[in-house]
């Protein structure tokens, strides 16, 4: 089923995640050489992937969708079997491929102007382009081991990168946070990985699947690998519970969030999803839990973001609540819908991160009751962002209607009545908060001095945005239904992008041809959503805050993100505080003791020795006949005891004579 | 036999008691060449006149001149008590010298030594003649041991002359004048 | 000759065993050594010295006599051991006397400069 390959064409799929991890390495290296020149470098490195990641994509299109997998042995134990790394492209990592480089392309533009003058402006650029490769390798890894590797480096980078101003005291906390909450999904998704290795020998996702097919793991034992494999997507992209990190990584630079924290690393563990479907198809109890959580993820963020006077934060919450989509959209078996809202999600989030960039860049503030009035004064990013939020609403004939709009309708038509209300109320939210966030900055009138002055940013960052902007409205047509509407339209997505047939069996899903009905209900009520927002916040902006104080509690527990961090902050932080205090304290004074003690011994010693040294000859001759006398008896005596005893009182004896001279 | 035996051990040890405490220094050295008899009749005991006849020309004659000698130059006049010459590690010393002398006295008197008895080995002065000079059946290595002795003798006395000498032009109480000034 | 008479010339004519030699030499090195640590008078210290090489000479002598299978090369030793024990004497004692020069004391435990 594979593609047949030349080695110049596998040398060039390679070379996708490799390019930027060389210009990662020649900027990490020579970056204070290049200054401000360093993002050349970074944008043709990743002009370059993006081209090789075309052409990938039409390769596989060309195959018909059979996939590109080509692999080397990097550890091969023998018996115990061997960890190739590889290269597996098919329709769904041809897609990221692309979608991956595009966004990161535009933020690399972007970051030109926003990051200019920076005091480690290269730095910034090296990691970022490590993080792409990072991404990329993750994305097209063909077996576990390869996955949790560019796993780590991801989370590394995202590391790196929020706390990038590490300056501020709240971006290194930021850092930490996120660092540590994914780590908690990493170990478990570890856990599941080694689960997996014990039960089946092998790491590959279709080795692993075939094996579980096979039956060589199944029932709680599968459903709890599966799961911990899910845990680990859930820290990484920030569901419930391990939500806590996003909006807090807010405090890195606005294009970092754009990049990883919408379109890019968030996903991967919507990808990790998809890509293990084969495994996760098998067992009902998972794809209720990833439905589920996804499901109560979306609502919960979408609940938090219409409280939040942080411009990023608020586009922060709704990655988290859009995430839960996808999730939803996995769990209910709808595999090309979660896809295709991925692909989709990634350009207008990726823009409106982008646009509240320009924002600060042009005001030096994120607090959106110091806007206003923008939209005379900014109408690019005006326009811009008002695109994106259509398409954040589902808006037809914006992208995001084709995508969001598909995984509303099929949790109905698969008969997941909670979920679809789920999703049906975050679509109201949704459009909500995002007008909410559009009308508070940018109508009315001018609310700070910052206000007054801000203007539209550079060309360099428009341009990223409008190109954005451009594919939030076109990037859904590809995916449009079959014969909609009776126009001659293709659904390109779903014959590129679609489960495995396996995984299609055992869903074992009805057809459904797209259905009026419920398009046109959630494109009412996102249009309620955005009718609610321009009463609230254009009309009579006085209900608005008369509403909060009225609400006051609710508020107030939306505004602390449902006190998660308050709880998490109570138990686990106070804990692992706790240790660590406990571990300083036994490395102080145990081991330390244990050094300084080993330290003070010799010196001890080297003192009650020196006592020996009286400088009187005779003293000396003593010790010689003592000694003498010690090696004689010893070599010549036949009673044990008498040779201990002698060498004690001897011993006794030249110290007491040593000492008292 | 027992009783020349007795008197002679008698002799040496007393005498070398009396070398370690005694408070005068003469009487010390008296003790000593007394000591030096008694082990010279041990050597004629033991078959061996030639050996005893040395042993009462160098040490008794020679040794106890030159400690005599010594003892002249470096005495000051000086009544001592019995503390005063003795330094603190008497008890120690004590014990560890009785130590070795029973861990000595122990391990050659467990020794089997066969059924030897006096005059069993050589005792002729030819013997000892050849001996001497590692000729004959002895081991060549004592030809060289007698010039290296012969040697050693000369550069002992060149060492002890150079060694003890003034330096040229000071004088004792010169020497005595520079430390008080100093 | 009555038993008891007999008994006591025997005694008295007995061949003298060797240890009893060795013995003696032990107790005088012995001595010598106690000497050689407990005295504060240089000069003293070193007739101890000489006691302790005059018992090691009485053991030599001894074994050459005694023991056949010595060739009577003990005898020999103890002379080359006397040579050197005068060359020893003569140049420890112009030492002495160096010392006492300097210092105007010969009492050993007053030359400590090796302290420490």
């Amino acid at each position: 089923m594979e593609q047949t390959l030349t080695v110049s064409q596998q040398l060039i799929f390679a070379a996708i995640p490799l390019l930027p991890a060389l210009v990662f390495l020649a900027l990490a290296l020579f970056g204070r050489l290049l200054g401000e020149a360093a993002q050349y470098i970074a944008i043709l490195g990743v002009t370059v992937s993006l081209v090789f990641s075309v052409f990938a994509l039409i390769q596989v299109v060309r195959g018909d969708g059979a996939p590109i997998d080509f692999a080397v042995d990097w550890i091969n134990l023998g018996e115990g079997g061997s960890f190739p790394v590889g290269i597996y492209i098919d329709g769904l990592a041809a897609m990221m491929l692309v979608v991956v480089c595009l966004v990161s392309l535009m933020v690399q533009l972007y970051s030109g102007a926003f990051m200019e003058g920076d005091k480690r402006f290269s730095w910034y650029y090296a990691v970022l382009n490590l993080f792409t490769a990072s991404m990329l390798g993750l994305v097209v890894a063909p077996n576990f081991i390869e996955l949790y590797i560019f796993w780590e480096l991801v989370g590394l980078c995202s590391y790196l990168l929020i706390g990038h101003w590490f300056e501020k005291p709240s971006a290194t906390r930021a850092a930490q946070k996120a660092f540590i909450v994914t780590r908690v999904g990493d170990a478990a998704l570890f856990a599941g990985i080694i689960i997996f290795w014990a039960y089946t020998g092998t790491t590959s996702y279709e080795g692993i699947s075939a094996a579980v097919q096979a039956g060589f793991l199944g029932g709680s034992v599968l459903t709890a690998a599966i799961v911990l494999v899910f845990v680990g997507a859930i820290g990484k992209s920030a569901q419930f519970p391990l939500h806590v990190w996003l909006p807090d990584a807010m405090e890195g630079p606005t294009p970092v969030s754009a990049l990883i924290h919408a379109a890019t690393m968030v996903a991967a563990g919507v990808y990790l999803v998809a890509r293990t479907y084969d495994i996760f198809v098998q067992s009902e109890q998972a794809m209720l839990t990833v439905a589920y959580i996804g499901g109560f993820t979306a609502i919960m963020a979408g609940t938090m973001a219409l409280v939040k006077k942080d411009i990023k934060r608020v586009v922060a919450y709704s990655t988290v609540s859009q995430l839960g989509y996808m999730m939803l959209g996995l769990g209910v078996g709808s595999y090309t819908a979660s896809m295709f809202h991925l692909y989709n999600h990634a350009f207008f989030k990726a823009l409106l991160f982008l646009c509240a960039g320009s924002i600060i860049y042009a005001m030096n503030s994120y607090n959106m009751q110091d806007m206003g009035g923008l939209r005379r004064r900014m109408p690019i990013t005006f326009w811009t962002m008002v695109i994106a939020g259509l398409s954040l609403s589902g808006i037809f004939p914006l992208a995001g209607f084709w995508s969001k709009d598909a995984i509303v309708a099929s949790t109905y038509e698969e008969h997941y009545y909670v979920l679809f209300g789920m999703a049906l109320l975050t679509v109201l939210l949704t459009a909500f908060y995002i007008f909410r966030a559009i009308f508070m900055a940018f109508m009315g009138e001018p609310r700070s001095e910052g206000a007054r002055e801000a203007e539209d940013p550079p060309g360099i960052m428009t341009g990223p945005m409008l190109i954005l902007a451009f594919l939030s409205i076109v990037s859904g047509w590809v995916g449009i239904p079959e014969g909609f509407a009776g126009l001659p339209v293709t659904d390109y997505f779903a014959e590129l992008v679609f489960p495995s047939e396996f995984a299609a069996g055992a869903l074992d899903l009805d057809e459904h041809s797209f259905s009026v009905a419920l398009a046109v209900i959630s494109v009412a009520v996102a249009l309620l959503g955005i009718g609610l927002a321009y009463l609230l916040y254009v009309r009579q902006p006085e209900r608005a805050t008369s509403l909060a104080d009225r609400f006051r509690p609710l508020h107030t527990f939306l505004d602390n993100g449902w006190y998660f961090d308050a709880l998490y902050g109570a138990t686990f932080v106070r804990f692992a505080r706790f240790l660590g205090r406990l571990t300083r304290g036994f490395d102080q004074r145990a081991l330390g003791g244990l050094v300084g003690g080993v330290g003070r011994g010799a010196m001890g010693t080297g003192g009650i020795l020196q006592r020996l040294q009286s400088g009187s000859a005779q003293n000396y001759a003593l010790f010689i006949l003592i000694s003498v006398l010690v090696i004689g008896v010893i070599v010549g005596a036949q009673y044990t005891f008498l040779v201990v005893a002698l060498i004690a009182l001897v011993t006794v004896a030249a110290f007491a004579v040593g000492a008292k001279l | 036999m027992i009783v020349a035996f007795g008197f002679l051990a008698g002799m040496v040890l007393v005498s070398a008691f009396g070398v370690v405490v005694s408070r005068n220094v003469v009487h010390s050295a008296l003790f000593m060449s007394v000591s030096f008899l008694g082990v010279a009749g041990f050597f004629v005991m033991l078959n061996a006149p030639a050996l005893a006849a040395f042993q009462v020309l160098i040490y008794v004659g020679a040794v106890t001149v030159v400690i005599l000698f010594g003892i002249m130059f470096t005495q000051k006049p000086q009544v001592r008590r019995f503390a005063t010459i003795i330094n603190r590690q008497f008890w120690a010393s004590l014990v560890v010298a009785l130590g070795i002398g029973a861990f000595v006295a122990v391990i050659v008197s467990i020794e089997d030594w066969g059924d030897t008895k006096s005059g069993a080995g050589s005792t002729s002065v030819r013997d000892l003649g050849r001996n001497l000079l590692g000729v004959g059946q002895a081991p060549e290595i004592f030809s060289l041991l007698f010039e290296v002795a012969s040697v050693l003798l000369l550069v002992a006395v060149v060492a002890a002359i150079v060694v003890s000498r003034r330096k040229a032009g000071a004088g004792e109480d010169s020497q005595v004048a520079e430390r008080v000034e100093s | 000759m009555p038993p008891q008479l007999q008994q006591g010339v025997d005694f008295l004519n007995a061949e003298i065993p060797l240890e009893f030699y060795l013995v003696v030499g032990a107790i005088m090195f012995a001595i010598g050594a106690w000497g050689a640590l407990i005295r504060r008078n240089a000069v003293v210290v070193f007739m101890c010295v000489e006691l302790m090489i005059n018992a090691v000479n009485l053991s030599l002598v001894a074994f050459s006599d005694y023991l056949p299978q010595a060739n009577g090369e003990g005898t020999s030793y103890a002379i080359l051991v006397i040579a050197i024990a005068a060359a020893e004497i003569a140049v420890g004692l112009a030492i002495v006397l160096a010392v006492f020069r300097s210092r105007r004391t010969v009492n050993v435990d007053e030359i400590n400069t090796m302290k420490g």
